[in-house]
């Protein structure tokens, strides 16, 4: 097929990529991810910066200075093991000087503003013990969203849409996670916050395609002609425009801040909000797909009405049987409506655009 | 339907437009958390266990000392058991965070005299006392005026750091109204076991002070030199007795005078002409002396006002260029529909700049880097709405529907998982909001603002603008909506709509 008959098909919701026949596909990437990640974890740990672990920080154009320079002069204000390092590519280049605790917080400044030739220098200082404490506020509001969501999906939906959805959820945390551990990216408050809110965002994908879901076994799933995985995946092809145009539209946006706000301009924290942001977005967006969606399946289909539908129809030869044998995109030539002439008869009588009124809520 | 639509559309515009040309009138505008003006943040925690009232009192404790510091904006707020200070803009850093953090003491002192407050045109005065302390209960007590008279040189309001438990000092009352001239303390805060404020049959409002089994002797010993009113506790008034003052961090909270040379330690009543909340106040103020809480610093942070200026002039450029990004794109694949995501962002931005604006004069809501951030996230969470519209719209379409009724049922759908989806980004926020601490807080508020807007904007002026464009038959042409596949016109069978093509 074509790049432009694809783009074709995309932009009409016409495609027929199999999501659900090769879950164990989707699911082994995911694992193998998760597998390096945690093996970052346990031999590197993560980046924690000093808001987790206490300690001191401070910040200031670099003016002329170099790195070296700063080192030695805050050592000589009695500093004890400072790191040293330089922030931002962009715009003004400013120096952070980071120990675990300080002496003589003024003494320091000055010397600082001395060496860098800098008229004010930011100080941040965190006791040790607020770290634990913010980690804390930090899990338990991601327990009690998680418990929230599940029960709200389950409510609206039915529990299994919530266990699919826990399920992605836990994949985007084990994912970034471990890419903050593999990677040694720099974890603070703003990464955490951001990441929990990114999780609330990535939910948005997967409740588009389970809204659909939803309303496709209403109209055509009752009639027993077509399996959930089928029902799963039809829905899916006809929102995957819908989840890359909202994943597109949530990652420039997330881009911008990204590359120009701390790139460019060199904002510091701007690139820890954008990295976890970033990170948290594009996970959410994978699992939403390729995790959600074939775990709402591969539970499903282990409902004794749906066993039963799958079982009729591969009696007849009808099931598409996306379970077993992954199918490759369909690319009939001169397929115009490639939907109501796909090979499939399952996929046929679904239809979802075909519109009956009577059946419409 | 259609009459109501079109009322709803242009009441959401004026308000939208209303709402903004008020902000930009009285001059509103968001106000800069510290991290983007600069400034110093110290979040302080008392130890577990402390009551309420403790802390509400050491609150206060600091408000007065960072009112004496001159800050323009100082946000004190409780956030969880944590006391968060804000001084944005603060010029001395160092001497800001010294002086929230030590913790404050109790001290009764004699009064020796009474002067007019600081800067005052006339240095003599003459004020009236309406405090006393008797042995309680059953001794009358009386309300007693004092007259003092003082030199005419301006006497100076002792410096914080002067202000030694041992010196003689000038400190200015709790109403401002007048200074206090005192001697060194002769009992503090810990000789205090506790207080509480009762109201007696009279209906008069009393504070009960209870010393401990140490300190009441030596309050007796202070109480019995006031009571005899010698140079060192000079009467004040035709009772021939001195008055004693309580001073809580440099601020006289109330100078009875003395009604007995001895009290027993469980039997002290201070009276005069109190309201509830004042003798509940003061009692408050004995009780947190008795016991001051240890605010421990968790976070210091100073943002220096450059640092501050570049990282607002980074996330608004960011912001910027990302929302023209999305905007573009929009257009270039939503075409006509493209410019009612502009028109819906319009009508969103500028009811967020003005509650933001609102809320930041009037509530103290800090527009932090956080809360940018947490804006231009919302950019991408809104427009998503208009995708999800705009994709079902082209699915309906493209089942054979006429734009009249494809418009109808793409919004009930699509607004559908729009509220299933906007409720759990709302949730995520609401949790962080409740139970985190911190400028963090400020991501998760925009946030959650944005996201009820969103559904606001969509119900209210997408739906109807949609379908206006529908009726006005601008959308006809499929390659203005952004697609290949012809649209059904309007004129064919429109009875017919609906059903199976």
């Amino acid at each position: 097929m074509s790049l432009r008959e694809t783009g074709t098909r995309l932009y009409n919701g016409e495609t027929e990529i199999d999501f659900i026949g090769r879950w164990k596909r989707w699911f082994a990437i995911s694992g193998v991810v998760i597998l390096i990640g945690l093996l970052g974890l346990f031999v590197r740990g993560l980046n924690l910066g000093i808001d987790f672990k206490g300690g001191v920080s401070w910040q200031a154009p670099i003016g002329h200075a170099s790195v070296s320079d700063v080192r030695t002069a805050v050592e000589n204000a009695g500093v004890v093991a400072p790191t040293v390092q330089t922030l931002g590519t962009g715009g003004v280049t400013q120096v952070r000087v980071q120990a675990k605790t300080v002496k003589d917080n003024a003494k320091v400044e000055a010397a600082i503003k001395k060496v860098t030739g800098s008229t004010t220098v930011s100080h941040t200082e965190v006791g040790p013990s607020w770290g634990s404490e913010i980690s804390h506020k930090a899990v338990r509001a991601l327990i009690v969203f998680l418990v929230l969501v599940s029960l709200y999906i389950a409510v609206r939906f039915e529990w299994k849409m919530a266990a699919a959805t826990l399920a992605a959820l836990v994949h985007d945390i084990l994912i970034t996670v471990g890419i903050y551990a593999v990677f040694g990216l720099p974890v603070t408050p703003a990464t955490v916050i951001a990441f929990l809110t990114i999780l609330g965002y990535s939910i948005y994908d997967g409740i588009v395609v389970f809204d659909r879901v939803d309303e496709n076994v209403k109209r055509a799933g009752a009639s027993g002609s077509a399996t959930y995985s089928d029902i799963v995946n039809e829905s899916m092809n006809e929102v995957l425009m819908r989840t890359l145009n909202t994943s597109i539209t949530a990652l420039l946006p997330i881009l911008s801040l990204l590359v120009i706000g701390s790139l460019v301009l060199g904002a510091t924290s701007l690139e820890e909000f954008g990295t976890a942001l970033f990170i948290g977005l594009l996970s959410g967006a994978y699992s939403s797909i390729f995790i959600a969606s074939p775990s709402l399946a591969l539970l499903k289909e282990r409902e004794g009405r749906w066993v039963a539908v799958r079982r009729r129809l591969e009696g007849r030869g009808l099931a598409s049987q996306t379970r077993l044998t992954p199918t490759t995109m369909a690319a009939e030539a001169g397929d115009g409506a490639a939907v109501t002439t796909a090979p499939s008869v399952a996929r046929a009588t679904i239809q979802p655009r075909a519109r009956k009124k009577g059946k419409r809520r | 339907m259609r009459q109501r639509r079109t009322v709803s559309l242009v009441i959401i515009t004026l308000l939208a437009f209303g709402a903004l040309v008020g902000t930009l009138v009285v001059g509103n505008t968001p106000q800069l958390g510290l991290d983007l003006q600069g400034g110093v943040s110290v979040v302080l925690q008392p130890p577990k266990g402390t009551p309420k009232g403790t802390i509400d009192t050491a609150i206060g404790i600091i408000r007065n000392r960072v009112d004496a510091l001159g800050v323009a904006e100082p946000q004190i707020s409780r956030e969880g058991s944590a006391v968060v200070v804000e001084l944005p803009g603060v010029k001395n850093q160092q001497k800001a965070i010294d002086l929230i953090g030590t913790t404050a003491e109790l001290r009764f002192r004699p009064v020796l005299g009474q002067i007019a407050p600081e800067g005052a045109s006339t240095t003599t005065t003459t004020s009236t006392s309406t405090t006393s302390t008797t042995a309680a209960p059953g001794a009358s007590s009386t309300t007693t005026s004092s007259t003092s008279t003082t030199s005419t040189t301006e006497l100076k309001t002792t410096t914080r750091a002067n202000n030694k438990a041992d010196a003689q000092v000038i400190l200015p009352s709790k109403d401002k109204q007048s200074r206090y001239v005192l001697g060194p303390a002769g009992s503090i805060g810990k000789d205090v076991s506790t207080a509480r404020a009762t109201v007696q049959t009279t209906g008069q409002w009393v504070v009960d002070l209870t010393m401990t089994s140490k300190g009441i002797d030596n309050f007796n010993k202070l109480a019995a030199i006031c009571f005899a009113g010698g140079t060192t506790c000079p009467s004040v008034g035709s009772g021939g007795h001195g008055r004693v003052a309580i001073e809580l961090d440099g601020i006289v909270e109330s100078a009875p005078e003395i009604q007995t040379s001895s009290f027993k330690r469980d039997q002290i009543q201070i009276s005069g002409s109190f309201t509830g909340r004042e003798a509940k106040d003061l009692a408050l103020v004995l009780r947190y002396g008795s016991l001051p809480v240890q605010l421990k610093k968790q976070t210091v942070e100073t943002v220096s006002a450059t640092l501050g200026k570049d990282s607002l002039h980074a996330g608004l450029v960011a912001g910027l260029i990302g929302t023209v990004l999305v905007l573009l794109y929009m257009i270039l694949y939503y075409r006509i529909l493209g410019l009612v995501v502009i028109a819906g962002m319009t009508i969103w931005s500028a009811l967020n700049w003005s509650i933001i604006s609102y809320l930041g004069v009037h509530n103290g809501l800090a527009l932090s880097l956080s809360g940018v951030t947490g804006l231009v996230v919302s950019v991408g969470v809104t427009v998503d709405s208009y995708v999800v519209y705009f994709e079902r719209l082209k699915d309906e379409l493209r089942s054979g529907r006429t734009m009249r009724s494809a418009i109808d049922s793409a919004f009930k759908h699509s607004f559908r998982t729009v509220v299933i989806a906007d409720t759990s980004a709302f949730m995520a926020a609401a949790v962080l909001y409740l139970l985190t601490v911190g400028p963090v807080r400020g991501f998760a508020f925009f946030l959650g603002l944005s996201t009820i807007l969103d559904v606001v904007v969509a119900y209210f002026f997408k739906r109807p603008l949609v379908v206006l464009l529908g009726r006005w038959g601008l959308l006809q042409k499929s390659r203005f909506v952004g697609m290949h596949t012809t649209v059904v016109p309007e004129t064919i069978r429109p009875g017919l709509r609906g059903t199976t093509p």
